[in-house]
C-alpha cells in the first residue's frame, strides 16, 4: 500500500495535514524541514511516519526543496499534501514539478472516488467551495482550519527518521528581526473594538475609545483609516499587511469585511459586525450582528453596557 | 540581471457574483491585472534595470499592462485558457521563459487564488525560490528578498536564477493614465501561442461545480437600536467574552 505524504515546516497545521491525509485511507508520511524539535512534535501530530531533514541555521527551509521532491517523488504517491505557509508553499511546487502532479491550492478536503482524488477547494476568497476531480496524482496546498493535536496518544508517536540532504540549494537567511509594530498593544489584546471607513470623521473616533474602554479593549481599525485616513496608528491596521490579532472578542464597526482584512483575524473567537448595510460581507464572517447606523449604535451599546 | 515580470490578465474574481445555488456569475467581470502584480513589477524594477525587464503574460489579455508601467518589452501567450491546475498554467509560463532564454530572475505577483503558480513555475524550472516577499533587490550577483515570516521580518538572500513571489500590502496607489496608456501602444508585444513555445499541457483538474459555503450565519439583531443592543450585549455575556 503506498502513501499519503505530508510537507511539514510549522507546527500549526501538523494534525490537520495528518487528518486530512488521514482521509484517503493510506499510510500517512511526513517529511518535517526544520529542527529537531519540530519534528518531534510532528510524529506526535498523527503521522505513521516521519523523515526529517534538519535546515540547520542559516538555510531558508525552502533551500531544501530538491531533496523533498526527491523523496516523495521516489515513493510515487498519488496525493501529497502541504501547508499553505509560503515555505512549504516552494516545496509543494517543486514536488508537483518533480512528479508531474497537478498542484490544486486552497484545499479543504480531500476523498478518492474509485481511483481519482476528490477535493474541496475554497475559491473567491472563501465565497464558494469548488469541488475538482484529478485524474492523475496530485499536489494540494491545504487551508482548512488547524486542528489541536490529539493530546492522549499511546505511546511516543511515529518514528523519527533523519535524512541527510543533497541537492541543498543556496538560499540564506541573513537576518531576522522583528517586524515593525510586532509587539504594538493591539497583538496582545483579548478584546478589540475596530472602526473602518464607516466612521465619518477623525474626531468621532471617541465614541470608539468609550466603546473599546467600556468593554476593556484595545482601538483597532481597517486599513484606509490608518494608511489613507492616518487617523489611527499604523500598527494598530488589522488584516494582511496589517496585524494578525486573535482576541476572544472582536468588534468590527463600520468595516465592510474585505477578504484582505478578514485575513488578519482568522483567529478571533467571537467577531462581531456593526454595519448599517445589511449585505455587507463582515455578516459573513460575524457570530452577532447588529444592522444599523454605528452612530446610533454605538451610543447603545454604551448604554447597554452600563447595565 | 535580465528579469521576467509575470503578470495575470483575467477577470476580475470581485466582480463575480455567487448565485443563491452557489454557481457564479461572470458576466459583470471586467478584466484587470493580478492585486499583487503592481507590486511585483515594483520588486522587478528594483532587480533589473530597464533594458533588461520583460513583462509575460499568458491567456487573451491585454499584454499592455506592463508596458503602460513603464515596462519596454512584453511577451503574450495568446491561446492559454484557464486552468484549474496550477502546475499546468505554470507550466506554460515555464515554456514560455526558456523560450525567452538566459533569463536570471522571474519576479510573480503571490496570488491568493493561484498560490500555487509561482511554486509550481519555481519546481518547472529547478529554480530556488522565495514566495510571499514583499520586496526584492539584486545584491552583488544574488536576490536580496524581505519576507514577513509570523510577527518577524527575514531578509534572505538567494543565487540565480531564481524566482520570487510577491504579496502586495496594499492597493496600487498610482494607476498610470492617459499618456502612459498610449505611450504603451507604440512599445513591442511580442505574441506566441503554446504551439510556438511547445507548451500543450493538459489540465490534470476538472471542476464539478461550484456551491455556498456551509458556515452557520451570524446571529444578526436589527430594529431599535437600543434593544439590538440590549440583544447582543445579553449574548456576548452567555459566550462568556465580555
Ligand atoms: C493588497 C491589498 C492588501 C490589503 N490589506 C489590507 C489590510 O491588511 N487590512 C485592511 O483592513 N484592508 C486591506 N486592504 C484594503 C481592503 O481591500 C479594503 O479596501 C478595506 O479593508 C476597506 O476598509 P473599510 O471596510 O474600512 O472601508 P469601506 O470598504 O469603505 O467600508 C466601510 C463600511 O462601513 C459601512 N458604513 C458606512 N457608514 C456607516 C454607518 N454610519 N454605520 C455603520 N456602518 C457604516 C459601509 O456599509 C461599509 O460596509 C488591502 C487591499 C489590497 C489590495
Ligand atoms: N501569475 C499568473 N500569470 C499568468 N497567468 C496566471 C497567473 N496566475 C493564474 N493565471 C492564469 O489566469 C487564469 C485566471 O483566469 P480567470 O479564470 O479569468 O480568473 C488562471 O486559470 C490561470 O491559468
Amino acid at each position: 500500500m503506498s502513501r499519503t505524504w505530508i510537507i511539514v515546516t510549522e507546527e500549526k497545521p501538523v494534525a490537520a495535514l495528518a487528518a486530512a491525509a488521514r482521509a484517503l485511507g493510506k499510510t500517512v508520511a511526513a517529511v518535517v524541514v526544520g529542527p529537531r524539535a519540530l519534528a518531534d512534535a510532528a510524529a506526535l501530530a498523527g503521522p505513521d511516519e516521519v523523515t526529517w531533514i534538519d535546515a540547520g541555521q542559516d538555510r531558508g527551509v525552502e533551500a531544501f526543496a530538491a531533496p523533498v521532491a526527491g523523496l516523495i517523488a521516489g515513493d510515487a504517491p498519488k496525493a501529497v499534501l502541504a501547508g499553505a505557509s509560503p515555505e512549504s508553499r516552494v516545496l509543494a511546487g517543486r514536488v508537483a514539478a518533480t512528479m508531474s502532479a497537478s498542484l490544486v491550492p486552497g484545499v479543504l478536503s480531500l476523498s478518492m472516488a474509485e481511483d481519482r482524488i476528490v477535493m474541496d477547494r475554497s475559491g473567491l476568497d472563501g465565497r464558494v467551495i469548488e469541488t475538482l476531480e484529478a485524474a492523475g496524482p496530485v499536489v494540494a496546498i491545504y487551508a482548512g482550519d488547524d486542528i489541536p493535536a490529539a493530546t492522549e496518544r499511546s505511546g511516543a508517536g511515529a518514528a523519527v527518521t533523519p535524512l541527510v540532504a543533497e541537492g541543498v540549494a543556496d538560499i540564506v537567511i541573513e537576518k531576522t528581526e522583528p517586524a515593525a509594530g510586532a509587539d504594538a498593544g493591539i497583538t496582545k489584546a483579548q478584546v478589540v473594538v475596530s472602526v473602518g471607513r464607516g466612521l465619518r470623521k477623525k474626531e468621532d473616533l471617541s465614541i470608539i475609545r468609550d466603546l473599546a474602554s467600556a468593554v476593556g479593549g484595545e482601538i483597532g481599525c481597517s486599513m484606509p483609516v490608518a494608511d489613507d485616513l492616518g487617523w489611527v496608528e499604523k500598527d494598530r491596521y488589522v488584516g494582511r499587511s496589517g496585524q494578525h490579532i486573535a482576541p476572544r472578542l472582536y468588534i468590527a464597526v463600520g468595516i465592510q469585511g474585505a477578504p484582505q482584512h478578514l485575513e488578519g483575524i482568522r483567529g478571533a473567537r467571537i467577531v462581531v459586525g456593526i454595519n448599517n448595510d445589511p449585505e455587507a460581507p463582515i455578516f459573513k464572517a460575524s457570530d452577532y450582528g447588529i444592522v444599523g447606523d454605528l452612530y446610533e449604535v454605538v451610543p447603545a451599546l454604551l448604554t447597554a453596557l452600563c447595565n | 540581471m535580465k528579469t521576467v515580470i509575470v503578470y495575470k490578465w483575467a477577470r476580475n474574481p470581485e466582480d463575480a457574483a455567487v448565485r443563491a445555488d452557489g454557481t457564479v456569475d461572470w458576466r459583470n467581470a471586467r478584466m484587470t491585472a493580478g492585486e499583487d502584480d503592481f507590486a511585483a513589477l515594483e520588486a522587478a524594477r528594483a532587480i533589473a534595470p530597464e533594458g533588461e525587464l520583460i513583462g509575460l503574460t499568458i491567456g487573451d489579455g491585454d499584454a499592455s499592462w506592463a508596458l503602460a508601467r513603464g515596462v519596454l518589452q512584453a511577451v503574450a501567450v495568446t491561446d492559454a485558457a484557464p486552468l484549474a491546475d496550477n502546475a499546468a498554467t505554470a507550466a506554460i509560463i515555464a515554456a514560455a521563459i526558456r523560450r525567452i532564454g538566459g533569463v536570471d530572475a522571474v519576479v510573480i505577483g503571490d496570488s491568493e487564488e493561484y498560490s500555487g503558480v509561482p511554486v509550481a513555475l519555481a519546481g518547472l524550472l529547478g529554480w530556488p525560490a522565495v514566495a510571499h516577499a514583499t520586496s526584492a533587490e539584486a545584491a552583488g550577483g544574488r536576490i536580496r528578498v524581505v519576507r514577513k515570516q509570523g510577527r518577524n521580518d527575514q531578509t534572505i538572500s538567494l543565487a540565480t536564477p531564481a524566482v520570487i513571489s510577491i504579496a502586495a500590502a496594499s492597493p496600487e496607489k498610482k494607476v498610470p493614465g492617459m499618456k502612459e496608456l498610449l505611450a504603451a501602444r507604440k512599445r513591442p508585444i511580442t505574441r506566441q501561442t503554446l504551439a510556438d513555445i511547445d507548451a500543450a499541457g493538459p489540465d490534470g483538474v476538472t471542476t464539478k461545480g461550484t456551491r455556498l459555503p456551509d458556515g452557520a450565519a451570524a446571529r444578526l439583531f436589527d430594529g431599535d437600536p437600543a434593544n439590538a443592543a440590549r440583544q447582543l450585549v445579553a449574548a456576548l455575556r452567555d459566550e462568556g467574552v465580555l
